[in-house]
C-alpha cells in the first residue's frame, strides 16, 4: 500500500528529528558510532512507526513484534527511537557512556527496556532472530521478528549459516534488511572483503532479494509489506544507504564510522541535518 | 616383652614425672609449695651393670622451677639444686609404681628444703590422682585427675614407640600419618593427643587443630573418663551407653584402647 | 520428580549419552516448552530420540555451531526452553561467542549438553576431544557447569537443569561409563558435592569419569594400606560445593583432584581457589591431562596413560601420604 502524504511527512520528520536526537546523544556520550546511525535511521522509523506492533508500557508483550539491531554498535541510533517511543525517560540518553549507565555503546538487553537481544559482536542477531521466529511458529504465534544487519557484518560465516538454515527452515515470519552504506572501519566494504555480488548471494542460499533505497519511505514500505507477506521463501531487503547520510561534513566517508562532535561540529551537523530534512520534504512533495 | 624394666623407666621419667608440671598449675596445695621456689630438680637411676642397655650411667629427666613455674627439659641437668638419685632403675621404677617404698638419694635437701617438699607434695599429689579407685566429687577434681590420664596415657604410648617396645612400635611404624586424640565433650582444655607417621609418635596437650583426628576417643563426663580410666567401668558396656562415643573406625579404637592398658600395666 | 522410565537392567545397556536421551524424551513429555538441537550430531550425541519423538520440536541445524548457539537463545527468549547438544569441544570453542553473549550474557534458560568431553573420544584424536571445556565455561558468569559421574546421574542432571534458572553446561562422555549408582535418589543437588567414601587421611576430589576411578582407588587402598581416603564427586564446578572443600581441607589436610581434562583450569583450578583461600596449609595435587595434546587411543588407555585412573589415583595417594609437612621434624612429645 502506497505511503499517504501525510504519512510520509510524518515519516521523515520522525527521522529527521530522531537524528538529531542521535548527534545530540553522540554528543553528550562523547563519541559514538554516527555514521551507521544515520544510514539506519530511516529504516528503524518506518519499522517501528508504521509496521511493528509493539506497546513501549508493555515491553514483555508476548505477541508484540521483535527487532534485533544485528548491527549493534549503532547504540547512539537506536536509543533515541526507543526513548522516543517511551521505553525509558528520554533524560537517561543524557548519560549515554558514562560510568554506571545502562547505556551503553552496545545496548544492553538486560538493562534497556525495548531491547530485544544484547549485540555487539557481529553475526549473531540473525541466528537469534531466526530461533525466534521459529519459537514463534511453534508456538502458534504470530508475531514477526525484524532483524537488522550491517553489510560489513556479512563478513562473518555466522550470518551465513544462519541464512542458510532460515530458508532451509522457510522461515517467512523473519524479515531481515541489510543497511548497505557501502562502508566499514577500515574502508569501503568493496575493498576490505568484496560482498558483491551481494544479492546473488542471498538469492544462493535461498532468500527472495528485495533491493530498495534505504533513504526513500516509499521504497521502503513497498519491500517491507511484501517481506512481511512471503510465504515461500524468507526476505531479505537490501537496503541501499549512505553512511553518515543528512550530515554533508561525514556522508559516504567510510572514516565516520565512528567520531564524535565539538559543540561547532554539532551546530554545523545538525544545520546540514535541517537542510538535508528540507531536500526529503522537497522531493516527497514532488510524488 | 622385650625389656620392660626399660620400658617402665621411660614412662615413669618421660609421661608421669612431667605431669608435675599440670598439678604445679591446676592442684593448689602443690601450687603452693613451689610458690616463690627456684631450682632445679632432677630425678634419676643409676643403670649400675645394664649400662649397655641404657646407653649411659645414669638416666633421668629433670625440671626447672622459675618462681614457681615449672618447665621440663631433656636428659639430665649439669648441677642440679635437688635431686632424687636411685640406686637402680628398678628401684625407681618401684618407687613409682608405689610398689616399694626405698626412699631413693636425696641431694640439695639442705640447701633447698622448701623445693625438696614441693617436688615431694607434687609426688604425693599425683599418686594420690593416678591411684584413686574411685572418682572424686567434685567435678574441679575430676577434671584434673582426667587430664592427668589423658596427659599420661598420650605420652605413655608415644614413649613406648620411642623405646622400641615390639608392638607399639610396629603398630607405629605402619602408620600413615595420623592423629588420634582423647577427650571429654564439652571440654577441651582436658584433651590429648597422640600424632604418628611412619615410626614416628608425638604426644601433645590440647586439641590438634591442623586437621580431624583419626580417631577420638570421647566421653559424654569426666565421670564417664574416669570409669574406664579406673577401670571400673566396662568398655563395651560404656560404648553401648554412649558414655564412650568412638569418633573414627572402631577396630582402631580397639589397638588404640590396648595401648592404654599397656601404660596403665606399666605404671603400676 | 517422577522416576526414570526405564529399569536399571536397561540402564546396565545404555551409555550414558543414551540415558540422558531417555531422560530428555521423559522431561519433554512433562514439559511441551522444552525444545531440542544439534548440528548434524543428533545420533551421536542421543538427542537424536528425543528427535524422533518430537519432530517438530527438534532443530537439527547441520554443521553450524555457531547458527545453532544462536538460535537457541533465539527460541529461549521466545519462551521456550533449548536443549542444545553436541561435541564439547565445540560446544566451548566453536559455538563460543554465542555462548557467552547470547545465552550466558543474557542469562537465558538454554541447556547445553557437552558430549564426548575430555578423551572419551580416544581415536578420534585431539580436534575431538576437549581438555580444556571446564576452565572455559566455568570463567563465563551466569552459567552452571554440572559434570556427572555417570548415566544416572547424567539423567538427574538433566532433569535440575530444567529446574534451574539460567542457562546449564552438561558435560558428559562418549558413553559407555561404568555405573557409580544403583538409582537415581541419592541426594543429586546442584552445588552440593555427594561424599562416595568418608575419611580422614586424604580426599580425592574427582568429577566425571574419574569418580568411578577414584571410589575404586579408595578401596583398593583401603584393602591394601589401611588408608581411609574420603572421596568427593564434585559433579558441579560451578557453583562449587565450597563447604565440602574447606571440610576436606580441615579434617584432612591433603587434597588430590583428578579429572578427565587439563590439569590447568578444571575442577584442580577450582578446588585451589577454595582451599587456597582457606589460609590453611595443606597438601595438594592436581591429577589430569598434563597441559598437552592427548595421544590417541581407547578412552581406558588414555586414562591409564595419563594417570588419571585408579592406578593413577593410588600412586598419587600413597606419595602424598609419604611426604612431610612443614615443621615434622619436632618429635619430642609434649612436657
Amino acid at each position: 500500500m502506497a505511503l499517504t502524504t501525510e504519512e510520509r511527512r510524518r515519516l521523515e520528520d520522525k527521522a529527521h528529528e530522531l537524528r538529531l536526537l542521535s548527534v545530540d546523544t553522540v554528543a553528550w556520550a562523547g563519541s559514538g558510532h554516527v555514521g551507521g546511525s544515520m544510514s539506519a535511521m530511516d529504516i528503524m522509523t518506518i519499522l517501528y512507526h508504521k509496521y511493528m506492533r509493539v506497546d513501549p508500557k508493555d515491553p514483555a508483550k508476548p505477541d508484540r513484534d521483535r527487532f534485533i539491531l544485528s548491527k549493534g554498535h549503532v547504540g547512539v541510533g537506536y536509543a533515541p527511537l526507543l526513548a522516543d517511543l517511551g521505553y525509558f525517560d528520554k533524560e537517561l540518553l543524557r548519560e549515554y557512556n558514562h560510568t554506571g549507565s545502562p547505556l551503553g555503546m552496545h545496548l544492553d538487553s538486560n538493562k534497556v527496556r525495548g531491547v530485544e537481544a544484547s549485540t555487539g559482536s557481529l553475526g549473531h542477531g540473525l541466528a537469534i532472530g531466526l530461533g525466534m521466529a521459529l519459537g514463534a511458529r511453534l508456538r502458534g504465534e504470530a508475531w514477526k521478528t525484524f532483524v537488522l544487519l550491517g553489510d560489513g557484518e556479512c563478513d562473518e560465516g555466522a550470518v551465513w549459516e544462519s541464512a542458510m538454515a532460515a530458508a532451509h527452515f522457510k522461515a517467512t515470519n523473519l524479515i531481515t534488511v541489510v543497511d548497505r552504506n557501502h562502508c566499514m572501519i577500515d574502508g569501503p566494504t568493496e575493498d576490505v572483503m568484496a560482498l558483491e555480488p551481494f544479492a546473488d548471494k542471498w538469492r544462493a542460499f535461498g532468500f527472495e532479494v528485495i533491493e530498495a533505497d534505504g533513504h526513500d519511505f516509499d521504497a521502503l514500505a513497498s519491500a517491507i509489506e511484501r517481506a512481511m507477506a512471503a510465504t515461500d521463501k524468507p526476505v531479505v531487503i537490501i537496503a541501499d544507504t549512505i553512511k553518515g547520510c543528512g550530515i554533508d561534513f561525514i556522508a559516504g566517508d567510510y572514516k565516520w564510522h565512528y567520531g564524535g562532535f565539538d559543540a561547532e561540529k554539532l551546530a554545523k551537523a545538525k544545520e546540514s541535518l535541517g537542510l538535508y530534512h528540507e531536500s526529503r520534504l522537497a522531493k516527497g512533495a514532488e510524488r | 616383652m622385650g625389656d620392660d624394666e626399660l620400658y617402665a623407666s621411660r614412662i615413669f621419667l618421660g609421661a608421669a614425672l612431667p605431669l608435675l608440671k599440670v598439678l604445679a598449675v591446676d592442684h593448689a596445695g602443690v601450687r603452693k609449695g613451689f610458690a616463690g621456689k627456684s631450682g632445679a630438680v632432677q630425678v634419676s637411676a643409676l643403670t649400675g651393670g645394664r649400662e649397655a642397655v641404657y646407653g649411659a650411667p645414669k638416666i633421668g629427666a629433670h625440671f626447672v622451677v622459675e618462681n614457681g613455674e615449672l618447665r621440663f627439659e631433656k636428659g639430665l641437668a649439669e648441677g642440679p639444686d635437688i635431686e632424687l638419685e636411685f640406686k637402680s632403675v628398678a628401684a625407681l621404677n618401684g618407687f613409682f609404681s608405689g610398689k616399694a617404698m626405698k626412699l631413693p638419694r636425696i641431694r640439695g635437701a639442705l640447701a633447698k628444703p622448701g623445693l625438696l617438699v614441693a617436688t615431694f607434695k607434687g609426688l604425693l599429689a599425683m599418686s594420690a590422682a593416678l591411684g584413686a579407685t574411685e572418682p572424686p566429687a567434685a567435678e574441679a577434681e575430676r577434671e584434673l585427675v582426667v587430664k592427668l590420664y589423658f596427659y599420661l596415657l598420650s605420652s605413655g604410648i608415644s614413649q613406648l614407640n620411642k623405646a622400641g617396645h615390639p608392638d607399639v612400635a610396629r603398630w607405629v611404624a605402619a602408620s600413615p600419618d595420623r592423629v588420634y586424640a582423647w577427650s571429654v565433650e564439652g571440654k577441651p582444655e582436658l584433651s590429648a593427643y597422640l600424632r604418628l607417621k611412619a615410626g614416628n609418635s608425638r604426644a601433645a596437650r590440647g586439641v590438634y587443630e591442623r586437621s580431624k583426628p583419626f580417631f577420638t576417643m570421647s566421653f559424654d563426663s569426666t565421670e564417664s573418663a574416669l570409669g574406664i580410666l579406673m577401670s571400673i567401668d566396662d568398655m563395651v558396656e560404656a560404648t553401648k551407653a554412649g558414655r564412650i562415643i568412638m569418633k573414627g573406625a572402631p577396630e582402631y579404637g580397639a589397638a588404640i584402647g590396648e595401648y592404654m592398658m599397656l601404660v596403665g600395666a606399666y605404671a603400676k | 520428580m517422577s522416576g526414570l522410565t526405564f529399569t536399571m537392567l536397561d540402564t546396565a545397556k545404555m551409555s550414558t549419552a543414551e540415558i540422558y536421551g531417555q531422560a530428555l524424551c521423559g522431561l519433554g513429555e512433562e514439559h511441551p516448552e522444552i525444545v531440542g538441537l544439534s548440528a548434524d550430531l543428533a545420533k551421536s550425541t542421543k538427542i537424536g530420540a528425543f528427535g524422533e519423538k518430537f519432530p517438530d520440536r527438534f532443530f537439527n541445524v547441520g554443521i553450524a555451531e555457531q547458527n545453532m548457539f544462536g538460535m537457541a537463545a533465539g527460541l529461549a527468549k521466545a519462551g521456550l526452553v533449548p536443549y542444545v547438544s553436541t561435541f564439547a569441544i565445540f560446544t566451548a570453542m566453536r559455538g563460543l561467542d554465542q555462548v557467552h553473549t547470547d545465552i550466558c550474557y543474557q542469562n537465558l534458560d538454554v541447556k547445553m549438553i557437552a558430549t564426548h568431553a575430555g578423551l572419551s573420544f580416544g581415536q578420534a584424536g585431539t580436534t575431538h576431544h576437549c581438555t580444556e571445556d571446564i576452565a572455559i565455561m566455568r570463567s563465563m558468569a551466569n552459567l552452571t557447569v554440572v559434570v556427572p559421574a555417570d548415566g544416572v546421574e547424567t539423567a538427574n542432571a538433566v532433569r535440575a537443569a530444567y529446574e534451574r534458572k539460567g542457562p546449564v553446561y552438561i558435560r558428559i562422555n562418549r558413553g559407555f561409563d561404568q555405573v557409580v549408582y544403583d538409582g537415581p535418589d541419592y541426594g543429586f543437588e546442584i552445588g552440593k558435592a555427594v561424599t562416595m567414601r568418608d575419611g580422614t587421611d586424604l580426599t580425592v576430589i574427582a568429577c566425571g569419569s574419574t569418580v568411578w576411578r577414584a571410589v575404586e582407588a579408595a578401596a583398593m587402598l583401603e584393602k591394601s594400606d589401611g588408608l581411609k581416603v574420603r572421596v568427593l564427586n564434585m559433579h558441579t564446578i560451578k557453583p562449587i560445593d565450597a563447604e565440602a572443600i574447606e571440610r576436606a581441607v580441615r579434617e584432612t589436610r591433603r587434597i588430590i583432584t583428578v579429572e578427565d581434562h587439563s590439569v590447568v583450569g578444571g575442577l584442580g583450578g577450582a578446588v585451589a581457589e577454595v582451599a587456597a583461600g582457606t589460609g590453611k596449609s595443606f597438601s595438594f595435587k592436581r591429577l589430569g591431562v598434563p597441559d598437552c595434546f592427548s595421544i590417541i587411543g581407547l578412552h581406558e588407555d588414555l586414562l591409564a596413560h595419563y594417570g588419571i585412573d585408579e592406578n593413577g589415583i593410588a600412586a598419587a595417594v600413597r606419595e602424598m601420604m609419604g611426604k612431610d609437612f612443614e615443621a615434622d621434624d619436632d618429635w619430642e612429645d609434649e612436657v
